[in-house]
């Protein structure tokens, strides 16, 4: 081939606007993934300044002192990284299983059952996944938290007089009932999804054949839904393990650490290297249950993608079941969903903790303009110029992140699906997915170390707000390049085709041909970067600066000095935004978060 | 005025090799078929004519226009080649109506609003489908669709059409009536018609000419009914036709005359009007239609043969027959039943028979049967 009819061809590949893409894409988040991940490299084998006393190497030389101290230290490894890793892997194991049984039970009850409220059902349950992680955590100790460990007893306590135990308030238990409770709608949407779109004809075939319910649910269905299974087993334990607010909450009062609390305490402390290596262990075996979950998926993808009218399915029959079995199901979602809320709203008007009696309310904490002798004169969290800041950054961070992250994610799932199949385009997709494997707290860390100083036409970042919504943007993603990718599998490519044929420019092509089609499809790709944004916490908390703090950290840091009624109010701020806006979208355009969770 | 040619075209897709050095020439007005099994690249070609699809090598002209060229560095985009392109699955948006999908084009031509509405209401009325064209997409049937993408494909008034198994998801009934429907828009829009089907049906009622192709090469490009009575190989001869021509295998017992042995007791003198390169023991393979294999009695018999199975449907019947060991399909007009293990005669006294060389395929020459 001559050097002509090369260029040529150079020429005519970049005439695609989805070549272009694909390539601006590999670019892009080649040097903000895969960069970070050779200075995270580097820095777990540096001498940071912090470090200099100890290690006793100018800053920034080589060193192996973090990998020995952490792995080959005897005591020291065994409490700064064993215990803790261990702790990791039994909370994410138990709170996944948790989940499972938690939202299979929901998701079989819902799909396959006659109970009532199915449309209230499903609903709310959702709600847990949506609220910001800590929630949970927060109404947890709201009700069970026991003055032993210090501060006021919880409303448990006040209202029965029994004292909870130490196991029972704080620690794995607690930790694994929030976090398994928490993640139990992802499984529930995952494995309802597979439910849902399970031909009916399979599980009746076997009813002809003389099998009962029992040896159905047996030797059919659940051998059908085990990949689906598996890959949510997977999914919500790498969530699980890289959580960080939970953990920071119910474990901190018992020195109960975990990864991502041990890697906030070296990386913000004097130790960084320790954190980074942390990071990497996480980002590791974030990758390794990725490979997994993609062999098991793509392994029997034959009959997890089967798909059929269940229209007709005969459903089992609860009989007088029905109406107590409805209304256990319908009680514990309010607790869950609903009981929590009322507990932020009564503890934000509380004056002295622990005192539930209606002398003790007060609106103090919500307009009162601070007094002296509590919280430093702070003001209500309504007339509190810093809530307002940590407000508006929130919301603004949350639009800019959503905008970018969903018009980029629907570009690359576009130029993806069109060139499916090649190299690049597989390159590109596992780039686009990778940051969702990367430990939200590890990620800020990256690109903390990365940005602190100016890189090429990069100027320094640290301290902007600019570095949060480039952190945020592409660390969400993910979520968007799903839904964006879905969304282009299930159009045609003659759809588009009938159009270029026809002579419509690319951008109309997008904006009156293919976003209209897949409208809800594409919408959730920008909500869901907006919700997860909106309630973050671990991967913000390392990067933010005074005039960048958001509601979330502000959150954080009132709860670490025990202003309990601020952080109750604000959390109750949070989670009404997020739920009215979910609710809001869903009612305009019928794109809902979990459309964009079930197509994951 | 619009003549396609394809010179040298070759389309890879990674070492897969699609389309092999592909060349031809449509004419203009003609009424085209790419014709072959699945996999066999005519979509593939289609889609490299109308600009879709990119060519490894090669050039494509239209209307004296080089569209493409690899060594030239030209691709010029689908919409500037002045082409339409009917969707098997038509691809109608499902969000526009029938009248917005069939406008949509001369929007972004950029008409005038009045002129939109004449030309739609035009393209309405010519596919019968007025009645629509407040309609969206997903409530109309089948065939309907089919007629709303047709219009939308003909209101920008292109001069080359494009169609990619436009009929497969009609019902048989309805295909027959888009089939005369097809015939009548290719008259009256005095366009180029190019078509790809793995329907040999379609392919032989429809076209003026075939392009048959298999695994990326073209097989042979000619009119419909020289395919059939002049297959350029086997493949091409087993294609075309319904029921499938009888493909018997035999050997070349002598050449001068030229005698076929086709089996132990059937050998058959075989006479062609031209020369035929053949050797004494050649491997051969004899094509026999199955309408030129008729029945007779003892006197003019050329072989025996025992009836299998006997398919009468009123017009015609197929019989199947055991001729020695060799299975052959008959074809036999009338309202007629016969009797299943009958002793019959076969006569080949009517046709020409195209004679085959069994290792590569190729026809070798066209001759009658006479008893040896």
């Amino acid at each position: 081939m001559s050097a002509k009819s090369k260029l040529n061809q150079v020429k005519a590949f970049f005439r695609k606007p989805h070549n272009i893409i694909l390539v601006v894409l590999l670019v892009v988040l080649g040097y903000l993934t895969l960069v970070p991940l050779f200075t995270i490299v580097f820095d777990t084998i540096s001498v940071h300044s912090s470090e200099v006393r100890f290690v006793k190497k100018p800053a920034g030389s080589l060193t192996l002192y973090h990998w020995t101290k952490m792995f080959a230290s005897g005591v020291t490894s065994q409490k700064t990284f064993y215990e803790p890793f261990i702790n990791t892997m039994v909370v994410a194991f138990l709170s996944c299983v948790l989940a499972i049984l938690i939202g299979g039970f929901f998701a079989w009850t819902v799909t396959r059952t006659n109970i009532r409220a199915k449309a209230f059902i499903s609903t709310v349950f959702v709600f847990p996944y949506i609220m910001p992680a800590w929630t949970l955590a927060m109404a947890w100790l709201n009700f069970f938290r026991n003055s032993r460990i210090g501060g006021a007893p919880g409303l448990f306590t006040v209202f029965t007089g029994i004292e909870t135990p130490n196991w029972f308030a704080y620690g794995l238990f607690p930790i694994v009932v929030v976090q398994g409770l928490h993640y139990a709608p992802f499984a529930y949407i995952l494995i309802g999804g597979i439910l849902r779109n399970m031909d009916a004809n399979l599980e009746e075939a076997a009813m002809l054949l003389h099998a009962n319910r029992w040896q159905i649910m047996q030797k059919v269905t659940i051998p059908i839904v085990r990949p689906a299974l598996l890959s949510t087993f997977l999914l919500v334990f790498s969530s699980t393990m890289s959580a960080f607010a939970v953990p920071a909450f119910l474990g901190s009062p018992v020195r109960f650490q975990v990864l991502t609390t041990q890697m906030f305490r070296t990386l913000n402390g004097m130790n960084p290297g320790y954190g980074y290596i942390m990071a990497l262990v996480m980002i590791v075996i974030g990758v390794g249950i990725l490979m997994l979950n993609q062999w098991i998926t793509g392994r029997r993808k034959s009959y997890t993608t089967i798909t059929g009218k269940s229209s007709n399915i005969s459903l089992f029959n609860l009989r007088k079941a029905r109406t107590p079995l409805t209304v256990l199901l319908v009680g514990i979602l309010l607790m869950i969903a609903i009981l929590p809320l009322v507990s932020f709203a009564i503890e934000s008007f509380i004056m002295a903790p622990g005192d539930y009696s209606l002398s003790n309310f007060t609106t103090e904490f919500w307009i009162g303009l601070g007094r002296a002798d509590i919280a430093n004169s702070e003001p209500g969290i309504l007339r509190n110029p810093s809530i307002w800041l940590g407000l508006t950054n929130s919301l603004k961070l949350s639009v800019i992140i959503s905008l970018i992250a969903g018009t980029v994610g629907m570009l690359s799932g576009y130029a993806i699906a069109k060139r499916r199949g090649s190299k690049l385009s597989t390159w590109v997709n596992n780039l686009t997915f990778f940051p969702y494997l990367m430990p939200s707290m590890a990620f800020g860390a990256i690109f903390l170390s990365m940005f602190a100083v100016r890189r090429g036409f990069i100027p320094a970042l640290y301290g902007s707000f600019w570095l949060l919504v480039i952190v945020g943007s592409v660390k969400y993603l993910p979520f968007a390049s799903r839904s964006g990718i879905n969304a282009m599998l299930q159009l045609s490519g003659e759809i588009e085709e009938a159009g270029t044929i026809m002579g419509v420019p690319w951008l109309k092509r997008m904006t009156h041909i293919i976003f209209p089609i897949q409208k809800t499809t594409f919408i959730s790709g920008y909500l869901l970067p907006f919700i997860s944004c909106m309630r973050e916490l671990s991967l913000f908390i390392l990067l933010v600066s005074p005039s960048t703090r958001i509601l979330t950290t502000l959150l954080f840091q009132y709860n670490e000095k025990g202003w309990n009624q601020y952080a109750n109010a604000i959390n109750l701020m949070i989670v009404v935004i997020v739920v009215g806006f979910n609710l809001l979208i869903n009612k305009l355009t019928g794109a809902s978060i979990d459309k964009g969770i079930g197509n994951n | 005025m619009p003549r396609i040619e394809l010179t040298h075209i070759t389309k890879k897709f990674g070492k897969f090799v699609a389309v092999d050095d592909l060349n031809m020439v449509i004419d203009d007005r003609s009424f085209v078929t790419l014709l072959g099994p699945s996999g066999c690249g005519k979509t593939t070609t289609l889609r490299m004519i109308a600009g879709l699809e990119t060519p490894t090598e090669g050039i494509i002209t239209i209307n004296d226009k080089v569209v493409f060229s690899s060594e030239d560095g030209i691709d010029v985009p689908p919409d500037k080649r002045d082409v339409g392109f009917l969707f098997q699955n038509y691809a109608l948006w499902p969000h526009m109506t029938v009248y917005k999908n069939i406008a949509f084009g001369l929007e972004n031509l950029k008409w005038p609003k009045d002129k939109i509405k004449e030309r739609v209401e035009e393209l309405l009325s010519m596919l019968k489908i007025s009645e629509f064209s407040h309609r969206y997409p997903s409530e109309l049937s089948g065939g309907q669709q089919q007629r709303v993408a047709i219009a939308r494909t003909l209101a920008t008034g292109p001069k080359v059409l494009f169609m990619d198994e436009p009929l497969s998801n009609l019902d048989a009934k309805l295909r027959m009536e888009m089939r005369s429907e097809l015939k009548r828009l290719h008259r009256e829009t005095d366009s180029t018609f190019v078509y790809v089907t793995h329907d040999q049906l379609e392919a032989m009622t429809l076209s003026s000419m075939v392009c048959l192709m298999k695994n990326g090469y073209m097989q042979q490009y000619a009119p419909p009914l020289e395919v059939y009575r002049k297959p350029a190989n086997t493949f091409t001869a087993d294609f075309v036709g319904s029921p499938n021509i009888n493909l018997v295998d035999g050997t070349v017992r002598s050449t001068s005359p030229l005698v076929l042995q086709l089996s132990e007791q059937v050998s058959l003198c075989f006479s062609s009007n031209s020369p035929i390169a053949v050797t004494e023991g050649q491997a051969i393979t004899l094509g026999l239609r199955p309408e030129h294999i008729g029945l007779a009695d003892d006197a003019q018999a050329m072989a025996q043969a025992e009836i299998v199975s006997s398919l009468p449907s009123g017009m015609e019947t197929i019989i199947a027959l055991d001729m020695d060991g060799k299975r052959l399909h008959s074809v036999v007009f009338g309202d007629l039943d016969f009797e299943v293990g009958k002793q019959v005669g076969l006569s080949f006294a009517h046709g020409l028979f195209n004679l085959f060389d069994k290792e590569s395929g190729n026809n070798l020459g066209q001759g009658k049967l006479s008893k040896a």
